[in-house]
């Protein structure tokens, strides 16, 4: 008995927690700022962003156009939408929830800070607190650099992070780091995560067939993966480190998917050909009409 | 006689003014044929009130559904059932029925003529208007399917010769001049024969008799070119409405969609087309014989063969339906499962099964009884069978669009599942009003039969009897 009602008490409360709908940051995310000012350029970033990767399913901020998903995605401009603070915001488009997607690997810390920038400006009442340093509970206070150097030799990437405190600064040994290349959805991580060593240096190695783009150029992209304890400070640099790459558009060629003028000559010769074919004999049985009628018309006039 | 030329000795001898038979025109039992068949051909030829009514009463059914059209040119296809999901209904499997039913023309004045049926002579030309008037309202279907109608122009403009729809317009067009052809051309004899037999029929008609008999005088000469001419139509025709009517099954089968996804689709469909228009022929036939009387030439004998066609079509049909149906059943890959189940024991499995079972495999069985290959029950059966043939166009249309291969997830349920509304209904109704009306013209104001091959026919029968 005392089974049944423990049971029944776990459902309920089980039952309670699902329907509550609420999407709740942990108490450590919600005040993350970011780190510059919003201003008409961010906002115009975040703009292209937006309907690049959101507007799909969040509409039209405003106008309560939003894909009727269930539980809704919500009008950006509602109140619901805006009472999220900076922080809950990043973390909820960072890691997704349902069908909402989680954009961790697919826009940077500074995009998803130009996206809420844009977002923001649905909210007249909002005034925004900028963070100077990221903040690190390893290295509390303290800013961390990381840098990135290419040798081209051996096609290997150094990356070394330190955190920057006044005047003095430290080696961040011992944090896990992860190199990832941009790509045109997502990015691609390259090798495992390692952990830095105790100068803060950390090897990783290129593969040799890495596609960049016509130049050779890729976007390389240095990250904490424990975000929580090294703060997310990152290194975005662009460095000829891939393989040149001359894709040739899909539409450049003849293809069944181009246009009438690229068509593939078979099919155009073949349609031609049978409308020509066709209405050619159509012709001749028409002039053959006009024999019967010269025949008839020659006849009648010798009759008479 | 013995040219060597087999091919000019089939077609001799069946659906062409016979061009060897030059002495027989001249003969007097030649004329007298003439003029009782005409006689009794002709009587049917006029505007008399019967026609006027009919023709008044389908001009206003026409005109309340045109103000159905009227609603959906204003308001855009919102007001019909057509969604995201389910874009193609009604229209589009009416667009199929009647391309479909057209092909008749194909297979009676071809496939059998040329193969030495002698029986199709008289039914040739009912097949021809059936196929004259389907193919040409079915151009105008597609139209009624179009949320900017005033874009049409575009598909020639920007048209793609990759896209199937390109191929689409430019077939259905070719096939509806050649059939306008292949009934114009035997009629010329008969339009001559008719000009000066037509008193007290409107001066306008007993005119246009005159101009579109192209100076015939049944001159030798004359009769080798038109035996040219249909020849040439003859053979054009096989291909077009092999391509009108594959051409209409890519429109689907190059679609991603399960039901859709199938290698046979052209075959498919052009034998389910043989079984419409078969029917539609039946259908007509029976008509002409007991409103027209014309019991005399459209007798039970021919309404025999013609059931063995229906036969012949609906065996062939059903062993298309076999594997369409049999080889993805037996895989069940995941997105034909959904669609196969929805269709043999789900939302459409009562309109499925019926339309299988009365539609075609219990007509072919009935057919094989010969007492009920007589007129009447074949005329109910046929209307059957016709019936059952458009909702398998909507059975092939529809149902297919609902699952997608992508998922429709979180959609309204009403864009997912289709009904169609109010206003396409009379839409489509529209469209078979004037399938209707062009049949009616064209078997009230010309001959139905060929007056000139049957006469000749008699002529010879009696010749050889003599
Ligand atoms: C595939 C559809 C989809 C896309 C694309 C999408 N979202 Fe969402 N979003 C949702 C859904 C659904 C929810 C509600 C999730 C929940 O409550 O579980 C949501 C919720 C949110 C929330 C929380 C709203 C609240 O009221 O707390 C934010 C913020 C958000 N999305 C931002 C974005 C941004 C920014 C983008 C583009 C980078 C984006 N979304 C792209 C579907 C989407």
């Amino acid at each position: 008995m005392r089974n049944l009602i423990a049971a029944t008490v776990a459902i309920l409360l089980l039952g309670t927690r699902l329907s509550a709908q609420d999407w709740t940051v942990p108490d450590d995310r919600k005040g993350r700022l970011s780190t510059f000012a919003f201003d008409d350029n961010t906002r115009t970033t975040g703009e292209r962003l937006y309907t690049a990767n959101c507007k799909s399913c969040h509409g039209t901020p405003g106008m309560d156009n939003w894909l009727r998903l269930v539980p809704p995605p919500g009008d950006p401009a509602a109140e619901k939408f805006q009472q999220n603070s900076d922080g809950e915001m990043f973390y909820k488009i960072v890691t997704g929830r349902g069908q909402m997607p989680s954009f961790r690997t697919v826009l940077s810390a500074n995009e998803i800070w130009a996206l809420i920038s844009y977002l923001r400006s649905y909210n007249t009442g909002y005034v925004q607190q900028v963070m100077q340093l990221i903040t690190s509970s390893a290295y509390p206070g303290a800013e961390i650099r990381i840098s990135l150097a290419w040798n081209s030799a051996d096609s290997t990437v150094d990356i070394s992070a330190t955190a920057v405190k006044e005047n003095s600064s430290v080696a961040v040994t011992n944090a896990e780091m992860q190199l990832m290349v941009q790509r045109r959805f997502g990015h691609l991580a390259l090798d495992e995560p390692r952990n830095t060593d105790s100068r803060g240096f950390v090897r990783f190695r290129l593969p040799a067939d890495l596609p960049g783009d016509t130049a050779g150029n890729v976007l390389l992209m240095a990250r904490f993966t424990d975000e929580e304890t090294f703060g997310s400070a990152g290194k975005d640099t662009v460095i000829r480190a891939g393989m040149p790459v001359n894709a040739a558009s899909l539409v450049a060629p003849r293809a069944m998917w181009n246009t009438a003028r690229k068509a593939p000559v078979w099919i155009i010769l073949t349609y031609l050909g049978g409308v020509f074919v066709a209405w050619g004999f159509i012709m001749l049985v028409l002039l053959k009409l006009r024999d019967i009628y010269i025949i008839g018309e020659n006849s009648s006039v010798n009759k008479q | 006689m013995n040219s060597g030329n087999p091919a000019k000795l089939i077609i001799k001898n069946n659906i062409i003014p016979d061009l060897m038979a030059g002495t027989i025109f001249k003969s007097e039992r030649y004329r007298q044929k003439v003029e009782s068949v005409s006689a009794d051909i002709l009587r049917n030829v006029s505007l008399n009130r019967g026609f006027l009514l009919w023709m008044g009463f389908l001009t206003a059914v026409l005109l309340a559904c045109l103000y159905a059209y009227t609603v959906q040119l204003r308001e855009g296809l919102g007001v019909t059932g057509l969604r995201d999901i389910t874009s193609w209904g009604v229209y589009i499997a009416n667009f199929v029925f009647f391309v479909a039913t057209s092909l008749v023309g194909m297979l009676i004045s071809c496939v059998l003529g040329l193969s030495g049926a002698k029986w199709v002579k008289p039914i040739a030309r009912i097949a021809e208007i059936i196929a004259v008037a389907f193919a040409a309202v079915a151009g105008l279907v597609i139209i009624s399917d179009m949320g900017r109608p005033d874009r049409l122009p575009y598909v020639f403009i920007f048209g793609r010769f990759q896209s199937p729809i390109l191929w689409d317009v430019t077939v259905v067009t070719t096939y509806f001049f050649v059939s306008l052809l292949l009934w114009f051309l035997p009629m010329i004899p008969d339009l001559a024969i008719a000009k000066d037999r037509l008193p007290g029929r409107p001066a306008f008609l007993v005119k246009a008799y005159g101009l579109l008999s192209v100076k015939w005088v049944d001159h030798e000469k004359q009769f080798e070119i038109l035996h040219k001419a249909m020849r040439i139509l003859l053979i054009l025709i096989i291909p077009l409405a092999f391509a009108i009517h594959t051409v209409t099954s890519w429109l689907f089968a190059v679609t991603p969609r399960p039901g859709w996804d199938s290698t046979i689709f052209g075959p498919y469909f052009i034998s389910g087309a043989f079984v419409s228009g078969t029917a539609a022929v039946i259908i007509a036939m029976y008509f002409f014989r007991v409103s027209y009387r014309l019991e005399k030439y459209l007798s039970d004998f021919h309404f025999d063969r013609i059931g063995r066609v229906l036969i012949l079509v609906s065996v062939l049909y059903f062993y298309f339906n076999l594997n369409e149906f049999l080889v993805p059943g037996y895989k069940l890959k995941t997105a034909d499962a959904i669609h196969l189940r929805e269709l043999f024991a789900g939302h459409h499995a009562i309109l499925f099964w019926s339309v299988q079972l009365f539609g075609l495999v219990i007509p072919a069985i009935l057919l094989l009884f010969r007492p009920l290959r007589k007129p009447l029950p074949m005329l109910v059966i046929s209307v059957v069978v016709l019936a059952a043939a458009w909702l398998k166009r909507y059975i092939i249309v529809v149902p297919p669009q609902a699952h997608p291969h992508l998922p429709a997830q979180n959609y309204p349920v009403e864009w997912i599942l289709y009904k169609p509304t109010l206003i396409e209904i009379a839409v489509s109704v529209a469209a078979i009003v004037l399938v209707l009306m062009i049949i009616t013209i064209l078997s009230k104001l010309f001959p139905v039969l060929p007056i000139q091959e049957i006469a000749e026919e008699e002529a010879l029968a009696k010749n050889e009897s003599a």
